[in-house]
């Protein structure tokens, strides 16, 4: 059932692309190099989260965080992926703030059309809950734009 | 915080085939090769890339450690996307030596050399076949 850490290869197709996009144009990679950097991300993996995992037990939480994963980031001296981290955080986190929008203004147009024969009132309660949590949701866009988050 | 907000939104767009926390990769890496555009929608937050290394073979990687209990989603997919940096920076640092033999193909004995003189990969010492 528990799956060992050896069944668990990064998938290759992946990891190439990766490569190719980190090196210049006219490089080529060995299968064998290939495969061993798909060996050490594993281990990277395994490492980071090892190393992440104490910090969240030293804080007395059972939950692995993304702030561990940082803390975790600066412990194995790799402070150089912490801004484009943070950066990917913010980036995913308002990604989904913005599908988030996108959901709730789909509602709202559903919403209108379907409650056309209802009273004003309850025209007007329903728009009014669904711009508060727009509102809301603008709100927190921003102040994870200000990393204020 | 922000890590409510995920997870709650994760299920409201699992039709998106780029929400990669149910099994999309058991699909393999053909599905993300085929160039797929990655769209949520009228509105796409547009930011360098996206993490591309599946988010439930990075969960399932991390859960074989026995110490750890729960990972967010946010850890997930900041591990995955250090693990993307981790990739770029040792083949970038493989090259060199690869160079330095005046080789265009990056070869095993250049990771090798890479992981032995740089610091930060002393701990891939001993790991690898």
């Amino acid at each position: 059932m528990a799956e060992r850490p050896e069944d668990l290869n990064l998938p290759n197709a992946v990891i190439t692309r990766i490569i190719k996009e980190a090196l210049p144009d006219g490089v080529n990679v060995s299968k064998e190099a290939r495969r061993a950097i798909s060996q050490a991300a594993s281990v990277f993996v395994l490492y980071a989260t090892s190393c992440a995992n104490n910090f969240a037990m030293k804080a007395k939480r059972k939950t692995l965080n993304a702030g561990d994963v940082l803390a975790a980031m600066e412990e194995m001296e790799f402070e150089r992926f912490l801004e484009p981290l943070r950066e990917a955080l913010e980036g995913e986190t308002l990604k989904i703030l913005s599908a988030f929008k996108d959901i709730l203004i789909n509602e709202q147009a559903r919403l209108s059309g379907r409650i056309e024969e209802k009273s004003e009132n309850v025209k007007s309660a329903a728009s009014g809950c669904i711009s508060v949590v727009l509102k809301t949701a603008e709100l927190s866009a921003e102040l994870i734009k200000l990393g204020a988050g | 915080m922000a890590a409510t907000v995920t997870t709650s939104l994760v299920t409201a767009t699992e039709h998106d085939p780029d929400r990669c926390e149910s099994e999309e990769e058991t699909r393999g890496a053909e599905a993300e090769d085929s160039g797929q555009q990655q769209q949520t929608g009228p509105v796409t937050v547009s930011h360098s890339r996206l993490s591309k290394l599946p988010l439930a073979r990075i969960k399932a990687l991390m859960k074989t450690d026995p110490d750890v209990a729960l990972a967010s989603q946010e850890s997930v997919f900041i591990i995955a996307k250090a693990t993307e940096l981790f990739v770029e920076m040792i083949a970038k640092d493989a090259l060199v030596y690869a160079q330095q033999g005046k080789r265009k193909t990056l070869q095993r004995k250049d990771l090798d050399n890479a992981i032995e003189a740089i610091d930060e990969f002393a701990f891939l010492e001993g790991t690898l076949d």
